[in-house]
């Protein structure tokens, strides 16, 4: 639940997408595994949809988030790939990537310009099969989405040690 | 020799979804405009369809990210209006704060991020940062805290998940309610600033009188429930809403389309303030008056005005709504009773964008057999193309990116959210099959 808004989390995993448009909505479904899980203290992870502008004020404050969205990146369905910080200030310098509504790198360009991105800041793509309306998400990304799932709860985990 | 212009926006930017402008001129006469939504359709309606009603709001709260609230809590309306559901006090209030945190981070995000740029010369809220910096962390300190009153109500910052048939399943605590209550008053003075900033702005003067509707309500200025009313007369219960939304399709257009008394309608903050203006708050009337607004406006290019009033009547409604559930206290209660019987009911809210209704049809088991969803933004399309029309041999003299600019400006200053206009079936005819 997110009414404890005012507990400062210095870790955020962010989902983003849409649940109703199948596997756009992968981020919201892997934030929901990894809410069932135990987090490290001071860590939330946060259904996000779609916020464009309005992501930075989720990144100010934060010291290490990571993102998870449906990206088509030419690779087979199911694949996924991490982007570590460099590559995602580059991502917010020249908007290189073709991220759906082009809502991450609005909210990333937003935040570098106000230098309130956060000093580490990950971003894991999947490839989707399908975005076509839909609750479900295709079999090619409900077979490697725990995958994904523990690769970023261990990747939290390892944060903090 | 005949002089062509030819102008072809595709994808619209700085507003939600795609969507295309086309206008085409030959020697100042005017050929072809048109609007045109090109997002792939959805199919929220066919979604619902077998569906529980427990599940509705849950699914329709998903439809679009920015609207989620006024949906969830417009589809809540519809089934218990079906179900003849009686709803506490505090749920309504409850339910209307949420609505305002939307309302305002909403309007919020459209005037500074969407509509400003445009005003101030540059291409995005990006260029701001440097020239306007205070603006640009004013604008997101206020969007924060609107989505925070969103989150404190309906227990996430996007898809609602407090709010249940009947009632909340989750309760704000006291000492939340409280502090949001202290940053509503410290964020006045950010409202008053946000006045005095789109006050400072030289508005495009364009006069197009078309016919605003909304809901209406004897208590307050309508968000959640009431009776649907137009500026040319209609006063009628929202279960008779077909008789004004009269929705049709047109071929180049992905979304549904609506007229009533003339061939196009308004609904948005526009059409509120302009059917329901004395019951703004005081402040917000001040705000209406540095603003320049005065009813009832025929200027299109005003709705991202009167949302700057309505930010301050939002702020001003807010802070008395919490006041009102401190001085009653918390309850945990109950979501209220309810019997599953076959039914049917309109639920119909002012959201950010303007007037938005569902229609479910509850099956014995208390599955949905059909819904229909009208939509704002589906509901300005015709406007929007409308006002292209007249506006167009007024400007076709500037040069070809100045129009190009007062043509985008117009369709963003409707806030359109096209993402959630677009939910046309794509093979029969939904109210056949019922």
């Amino acid at each position: 639940m997110d009414s404890n808004f005012a507990a400062s989390a210095n870790n955020l995993i962010l989902g983003f997408g849409n649940p109703l448009q199948g596997d756009d909505g992968l981020g919201i479904q892997a934030v929901k595994m990894l809410s069932e899980r135990d987090l490290p203290p001071y860590t939330r992870a946060v259904e996000v949809g779609a916020p464009g502008w309005g992501l930075a004020t989720w990144l100010e404050g934060c010291s290490f988030v990571i993102m998870i969205d449906a990206v088509r990146m030419g690779k087979p369905p199911g694949v996924w790939q991490r982007f570590d910080s460099e590559e995602v200030r580059l991502i917010a310098a020249k908007n290189n990537l073709s991220l759906h509504e082009a809502s991450i790198p609005e909210g990333l360009i937003l935040a570098q310009a106000l230098n309130i991105l956060p000093e580490k800041i990950v971003f894991y793509g999947l490839e989707p099969a399908s975005i076509t309306t839909g609750q479900e998400l295709s079999p090619a990304v409900q077979a490697t989405l725990p995958d994904l799932v523990e690769e970023i709860f261990r990747e939290i985990w390892n944060r903090n040690k | 020799m005949v002089v062509h212009k030819r102008i072809e926006v595709h994808h619209v930017t700085r507003v939600e979804g795609h969507g295309n402008i086309v206008v085409e001129m030959a020697d100042g006469q005017l050929k072809d405009c048109r609007f045109e939504v090109v997002e792939a359709p959805r199919f929220f309606e066919a979604m619902l369809r077998g569906r529980s009603y427990l599940e509705a709001s849950h699914i329709t709260s998903r439809i679009c990210g920015i609207c989620s609230t006024g949906h969830a809590i417009t589809s809540l309306q519809a089934t218990e209006k079906a179900l003849a559901v009686q709803l506490s006090q505090q749920t309504i209030l409850l339910r209307k704060l949420a609505l305002y945190g939307e309302i305002l981070d909403s309007h919020i995000l459209h005037v500074y991020m969407l509509v400003a740029p445009d005003f101030l010369g540059v291409g995005s809220v990006i260029p701001l940062v440097s020239t306007h910096r205070e603006v640009v962390l004013r604008a997101l300190r206020m969007k924060k805290l609107a989505g925070d009153i969103c989150a404190a109500i309906t227990g996430r910052h996007t898809h609602p998940i407090a709010m249940t048939v009947g009632g909340f399943t989750h309760f704000p605590k006291i000492c939340e309610l409280e502090q949001l209550y202290g940053r509503l008053e410290s964020a006045r003075s950010d409202t008053d600033a946000t006045v005095e900033l789109f006050a400072s702005l030289s508005w495009p003067q364009f006069e197009r009188e078309t016919e605003y509707v909304s809901l209406t309500h004897p208590d307050e200025y309508a968000f959640v429930g009431g009776d649907i009313v137009t500026s040319d007369g209609v006063y009628l219960p929202v279960e008779d809403y077909l008789r004004v939304t009269n929705e049709y399709i047109v071929p180049y257009s992905t979304a549904k389309y609506t007229r009533d008394k003339r061939d196009s309608y308004m609904v948005g903050a526009l059409a509120r303030f302009n059917n329901n203006y004395d019951q703004l708050t005081p402040r917000a009337k001040d705000a209406a008056v540095a603003l320049g607004l005065a009813p009832k406006v025929t200027n299109p290019y005003s709705n991202s005005a009167a949302q700057v009033v309505e930010i301050v009547h939002s702020m001003d409604e807010s802070i008395r709504t919490i006041d009102k559930l401190l001085e009653r206290g918390i309850s945990l209660e109950e979501p209220a009773q309810i019997s599953i019987d076959q039914a049917e009911g309109v639920g119909a809210c002012e959201v950010p964008r303007g007037l938005l209704i569902h229609h479910y049809w509850i099956g014995p088991d208390g599955c949905l057999t059909g819904a229909n969803c009208v939509i704002p933004t589906n509901q300005n399309i015709a406007n929007i193309e409308a006002d292209m029309h007249e506006l167009v041999p007024h400007i076709s003299h500037k040069p070809l990116d100045s129009i190009q600019l007062d043509l985008e400006m117009l369709v963003r200053a409707y806030d359109p959210c096209i993402s959630c206009s677009v939910h046309v079936l794509k093979v029969t005819d939904a109210h056949e099959d019922r």
